[in-house]
């Protein structure tokens, strides 16, 4: 059963988290002024069609508009923290030269997402374990070299509650 | 450093005017792209926003870029008007500068320079068959 759509895999979660471009703090709204007719605007459809959901996956606090029929030139424009505006004509470029000139211009680089996912490793320590949402393990029974859960493997006779008790009895 | 501006989490917002009825403050209808969890699919969730516009120059249908003030101005107003992004009706072309409407420019409107020979006769032709002649009857 297929999924619905023109296009059905740009509604899957990983092709929304393969998009590379994450925005540096400082933009804020990103508008995308583009017509639905005409050569010169065939780029900034694709990027639309394809690369603003990815884009806006990975940054969820960016407000993005898009705008269609507004001018005959098609063009992107982002507003920063600061006041700054930056205007980039798309007229005769494809979606994949969008994307990378947005990333080179605006998106933060490698070395910075690779900064940030080593500091939110550090906060969490893989060796304790806990809830999921906040550990990999939950119980003490799923860590190697631990004692297994006893609803998979039985507990050895001298560790369960009613050996101790009913030896003495004996005794 | 950021503490002066931000009583609000959206300091610059993009968004259409919606209403000009209160004085000095203008309705603005701010649309961002929301996550449906089943879909998958982006949608435009819209919030409204109340901003303050001394000068009262916003129309109904203008795009406009808010700017969050540093402490709300009234109960709902926490934006201030920073720029008319499109004036409705009067929109320029930020890659050219010219007056814009929709996708073609509006600067070199006059007809008559731009007629070929063809275009002239076709019109004077439909012009006379629309004449009314008090003979036909």
């Amino acid at each position: 059963m297929p999924m619905k759509g023109r296009f059905p895999v740009r509604r899957t979660l990983q092709y929304l988290s393969q998009g590379d471009v994450v925005f540096k703090s400082s933009v804020k709204v990103m508008t995308v002024n583009y017509n639905t007719a005409g050569e010169l605007s065939e780029g900034a459809r694709k990027f639309v069609f394809f690369n603003v959901p990815q884009i806006q996956y990975k940054n969820p606090w960016v407000q993005i508009m898009l705008f269609r029929n507004m001018t005959p030139s098609p063009f992107l424009r982002f507003y920063l923290d600061n006041g700054e505006q930056v205007l980039v004509d798309v007229e005769d470029k494809t979606n994949k030269e969008i994307t990378e000139h947005v990333k080179k211009i605006l998106g933060k680089s490698k070395e910075m997402l690779e900064r940030e996912e080593r500091e939110r490793k550090k906060l969490s320590h893989p060796a304790t374990f806990g809830p999921k949402k906040y550990h990999l393990r939950e119980c003490i029974c799923e860590i190697e070299g631990q004692v297994p859960c006893p609803a998979f493997v039985p507990l050895p006779k001298e560790m369960r509650g009613k050996y101790k008790p009913a030896v003495k009895n004996e005794a | 450093m950021s503490v002066p501006r931000g009583a609000v989490h959206a300091k610059w917002i993009v968004g259409k005017v919606i209403g000009t009825k209160m004085q000095k403050t203008a309705k603005v209808r701010v649309t961002r792209l929301v996550l449906d969890p089943y879909l998958l699919k982006f949608f435009n969730k819209r919030k409204t926003y109340f901003a303050h516009d001394p000068l009262q120059q916003c129309v109904v249908g203008d795009i406009v870029l808010l700017r969050a003030l540093p402490e709300r101005r009234s109960k709902h107003v926490k934006h201030e008007l920073a720029e008319i992004v499109f004036k409705v009706g009067n929109v320029i072309d930020p890659i050219t500068g010219k007056p814009c409407a929709g996708t073609r420019f509006l600067e070199n409107l006059s007809d008559s320079e731009n007629l070929t020979e063809a275009d002239t006769t076709y019109l004077s032709e439909k012009l006379q068959e629309l004449k009314v002649c008090s003979t036909d009857k």
